[in-house]
């Protein structure tokens, strides 16, 4: 054991690497201010939305990956914005990030990724899918004027 | 108009049935205001007076006796399950009703409503 | 047997009798009761007539015999051998259906005999018949299943399913109503039997005999008759089903509701099945005095116009002069404005085809109020003479049932094969049965039976009372009437009939509304409140340029078109309604499903509307409505009984002043088939009808 270690010495080395890397004090207040917590981590991938996923083996299970919302959210960022294909390394189903798997679909038919709109306009209502039993009477237009 | 004799069912005579009800109506009245703070209801306590009233208004009309004290028994039924915190809250605002709306009695609010 | 006479089967003489009329004695005097005859049913005495057979003996002391082909209104076949029953006495078992009774006569239907017949019959039926019972449409109704299961054995002895098998029989068409699936047939033969006996179309038969024999039209042909529906109706299996209504639901998951039909004028009583509030299929029901058991297509198909072109919301032209979908207190304060608005002879109201009584009364007594009387109907009627006050000038007198029973009948310029096609099958029954004579004065139209076509110009006559001569056609048939009815042995017989045309016209004559339209529109009205008027009799160009038309009714056709205010109101199967058919028996029809959408019941609408306006009606609910229609007329609320009507000598007073020459030809408006199928809103709505007609005009073009 070093005297480092016993003084723990790496410890506060380690701080101020976490402040440096997230942008000074400035940026580390901030980033506390906006998400909790600050951590230092190998920058993995990013997506095109632009949120930022980081990976830092030192942390144990859980908090190992994270992501870092883009900042176009501000404050407004939530769990349903990282897209599928990041989701499946940051819940630890698979060690590779998309860019480097090679097994990852990428067919014509698939849709758009869209996050959670539940509570806004564009939530979804359910609606009917039945023929209506009667149908009605559509007066014919007489002027479109 | 035909009268048959029946058995009485608690009280004999209209006496003793004023006297129930007077003392039925004392003993909610004495445990309105831990009603009101028990159950947490935005009530005031005088209007919890006037609901206690109003029903017992309601039914001032009937003369048998056997009636009346159906009606008490059923007056200390409620008291009871109120003391007991056997009802919640919910039970206790629905004295006023406040989401049953009232229902249409003119021809046109029947007609516009529905069939 | 019954079979017609041979001289008629093979033409000897023409229908034009070389007897003259006068010298025909007519109606015999009923002839003395045959004294009754003693049986024993199951060791029960019953008396009864002789010439009873022994199946309707056995049904009057409440013993029910199992059959297939035997059927109370037809000629009795005989073939289906289920109704065997063991007779004392007898080496074999008899068919009771076809038995006639003898005095003394033992029978015993619950006999080891008789129970290994039954099971025997029903084996030999089950051996040929399709493993079907999930898919049949009869499921559930079907009289094999029924009988097999009371009266049928428990196991089958049938092993030639891995050899020969099973029989199957091609489909046949015979038209976008009838779906036949005839590997299921019994050849019990009702089907031909009603063909050829009840609707006159002599299309049925059968080829071949043993297990080839085969029930069909042989060439493919569409059956060509206003009644083939109830060959669905008659079939005990699923041979024969009804092809709108095929797979649709099984009969223990629906409602069934009693109710009248309003698409004819004569008032069938039907059944209207319905499931999850929409209407499945409509069904007839036994009336032994309008429609026996039988239903006409259109009456029967008609119900999936229903659900197409209904009015669900009230709507009000905008600005741009388009109907758009308002509220319903918008749509109502704004009639209500136009009708408080109108100065008082400048109001018409206009009643339709299908309005019930109720709300012609609402309508009347609120437009009365506001000071006009200018009620009309759509089809029109002579006023002159005794018109409309005395009942007996605008009703069918003798009534339907005692059609039958009548030695003569002259038809003048109607065809009363589409317009009442129940009463022709009455016609039809006093024809086959009775060697009635039948005259008709019109276009030469087929009707199922031979008749001597008299000519179709008027001056023949001395009814279609249609037009500006039809007073004069009706004073002439009046005077006729009279003049045959005085000659009558049987005072009770009434001999003037005047058949109405639609469902309504009965029902608002009662109520005073004056029948057409052409007088009151003479006079430019400005509002115009059209009560499911569509048949085009009120047109838009006939009306002054700011006239204000309120409709009001349950389908969007022509009369929804011209409207600026439409208020939605329900069809015959939605509303608790009183009509009046044609020989004035008033019946009601009753809530089957509720009103689609925003639609209200009519006498409701006009009743919110009269309140809106101020002068405020005084019924609120149905009972009070009917009070106010027993003032006028205690018959409109005798349901089920029809009044018998008189002073026909003092109508024909009042008409003799009318007597002048008529020429000109008489018409009618549906000659063919294919007219018949669509004559009002709800027809005219139906897809169903839409595939009649045109199977019938591309039947025409065959050969066949």
């Amino acid at each position: 054991m070093s005297i480092v270690k016993i003084l723990g010495l790496d410890k506060v080395a380690s701080f101020f690497n976490i402040i440096r890397q997230n942008g000074g004090i400035r940026g580390s207040l901030y980033k506390l201010y906006r998400q909790d917590e600050l951590k230092d981590g190998t920058l993995v991938g990013e997506d095109k939305f632009g949120n930022k996923y980081f990976e830092n083996p030192r942390y144990f299970y859980g908090r190992n990956r994270w992501v870092e919302y883009s900042d176009n959210y501000n404050m407004n960022y939530d769990g349903s914005q990282v897209p599928a294909e990041w989701f499946g390394w940051l819940h630890y189903k698979s060690d590779l990030p998309p860019h480097k798997d090679p097994a990852r679909p990428n067919y014509p038919w698939m849709a758009e990724f869209t996050e959670n709109l539940s509570g806004t306009t564009g939530q979804y209502t359910p609606y009917t899918t039945t023929r209506p039993k009667v149908e009605p009477w559509v007066p014919e237009r007489k002027s479109t004027v | 108009m035909s009268s048959r004799s029946v058995r009485p069912m608690m009280s004999s005579d209209l006496c003793e049935a004023r006297r129930r009800a007077l003392g039925l109506y004392r003993a909610i009245y004495r445990y309105i205001p831990y009603v009101i703070k028990y159950y947490d209801i935005p009530k005031n306590i005088d209007q919890c007076r006037w609901m206690l009233r109003s029903y017992f208004y309601k039914h001032a009309y009937i003369t048998d006796v056997r009636v009346i004290d159906m009606l008490i028994i059923k007056g200390y039924i409620e008291l009871k399950e109120l003391t007991h915190q056997w009802q919640s809250k919910h039970h206790v605002i629905r004295h006023w009703n406040p989401s049953i709306e009232p229902k249409c009695t003119s021809f046109i609010a029947k007609f516009i409503e529905g069939n | 047997m019954l079979r017609q006479p041979l001289c008629r089967a093979l033409a000897l003489s023409s229908p034009a009798r070389a007897v003259p009329l006068a010298s025909r004695s007519y109606s015999n005097p009923v002839p003395a009761e045959p004294e009754k005859v003693e049986v024993f049913i199951n060791d029960k005495p019953v008396y009864v007539a002789p010439g009873t057979t022994v199946l309707q003996a056995a049904a009057q002391v409440g013993v029910e015999i199992p059959r297939f082909c035997y059927h109370e209104r037809l000629a009795v076949a005989g073939n289906c051998r289920m109704c065997l029953v063991e007779v004392e006495r007898s080496p074999k078992p008899v068919a009771a259906c076809a038995m006639p009774v003898m005095k003394g006569m033992r029978v015993k239907t619950d006999s080891d005999l008789t129970r290994k017949a039954r099971e025997g019959v029903m084996e030999f039926l089950l051996v040929n018949h399709p493993l079907d019972c999930p898919i049949c449409d009869q499921g559930g109704e079907c009289d094999l299943q029924d009988q097999s299961m009371a009266f049928g054995s428990d196991r089958s002895r049938f092993t030639d399913v891995h050899f020969s098998g099973k029989r199957a029989v091609e489909d046949k068409d015979i038209g976008p109503l009838i779906k036949t699936i005839m590997t299921r047939c019994i050849h019990c033969t009702r089907c031909i039997r009603f063909a050829s006996e009840v609707a006159g179309v002599d299309d049925f038969g059968t080829t071949g005999r043993g297990t080839d024999m085969q029930v069909g039209t042989y060439v493919e042909k569409m059956l060509l008759s206003e009644l083939s529906g109830n060959v669905i109706d008659l079939c005990p299996v699923g041979a024969l089903t009804s092809k709108p209504y095929s797979f649709a639901a099984r009969p223990w998951e629906t409602r069934r509701i009693d109710s009248v039909d309003v698409l004819d004028p004569l008032g069938s009583n039907i059944v209207v099945t319905t499931r999850t509030n929409e209407v499945l299929r409509i069904l007839p029901r036994t009336n032994e005095e309008i429609n026996e058991e039988w239903l006409s297509d259109k009456s029967r198909f008609a119900c999936d116009g229903l659900k197409r072109q209904r009015l669900v919301t009230p709507m009000m032209t905008d600005s741009r002069g388009n109907l758009m979908p308002v509220d319903w207190e918008d749509a109502i304060v704004a009639a209500a404005r136009a009708l408080r608005d109108c100065p008082p002879n400048k109001l018409l109201a206009v009643a339709g085809d299908m309005a019930d009584a109720e709300s012609l009364v609402a309508l009347k007594d609120l437009v009365n109020r506001l000071g006009s009387e200018n009620t009309c109907t759509e089809q029109y009627f002579p006023l002159d003479g005794a018109g409309i006050d005395l009942r007996s000038s605008y009703l069918c007198n003798t009534k339907i049932a005692n059609v039958e029973d009548a030695d003569f009948v002259l038809l003048i310029g109607t065809n009363v094969r589409f317009e009442a096609p129940l009463l022709n099958a009455r016609i039809r029954k006093a024809y086959v049965h009775k060697d009635t004579d039948v005259a008709l004065i019109g276009p030469k139209v087929d009707l199922t039976y031979d008749y001597m076509h008299v000519g179709d110009s008027a001056s023949v006559v001395k009814i279609s009372p249609r037009g500006p001569e039809g007073s004069a056609l009706l004073a002439y048939t009046q005077e006729l009437a009279c003049k045959l009815q005085d000659k009558l042995q049987d005072k009770e017989w009434k001999v003037l009939n005047v058949l109405q045309r639609t469902a309504s016209q009965v029902a608002a004559l009662d109520l005073g509304y004056q029948p057409g339209v052409g007088k009151a529109l003479q006079d430019g009205p400005k509002v115009v409140y059209l009560l499911g008027a569509d048949s085009g009799v009120v047109s838009r160009d006939q009306l002054p340029k700011d006239a204000f038309v309120i409709y009001q009714g349950h389908h969007g056709d022509a009369g929804a078109a011209m409207a600026d205010v439409v208020l939605p109101g329900a069809a015959y199967t939605e509303k608790r309604a009183t009509f009046v058919n044609a020989e004035g028996r008033a019946q009601q029809t009753l809530v089957a499903v509720a009103p689609p959408g925003m639609a209200r019941e009519d006498w409701k609408i006009i009743r919110a509307l009269s309140e809106v306006i101020g002068e405020r009606l005084p019924y609120d609910n149905l009972d009070e409505v009917r009070d106010r229609l027993s003032e006028i007329s205690p018959a409109l609320v005798a349901y089920g009984d029809v009044q018998e009507n008189n002073y026909f000598a003092q109508a024909r007073a009042l008409a003799q002043s009318l007597q002048k020459p008529v020429s000109g030809k008489l018409d009618v408006q549906l000659k063919h088939l294919e007219d018949f199928f669509m004559t009002d809103t709800i027809s005219r709505a139906s897809p169903t009808m839409a595939k009649c007609i045109q199977a019938v005009l591309k039947q025409k073009d065959s050969p066949y």
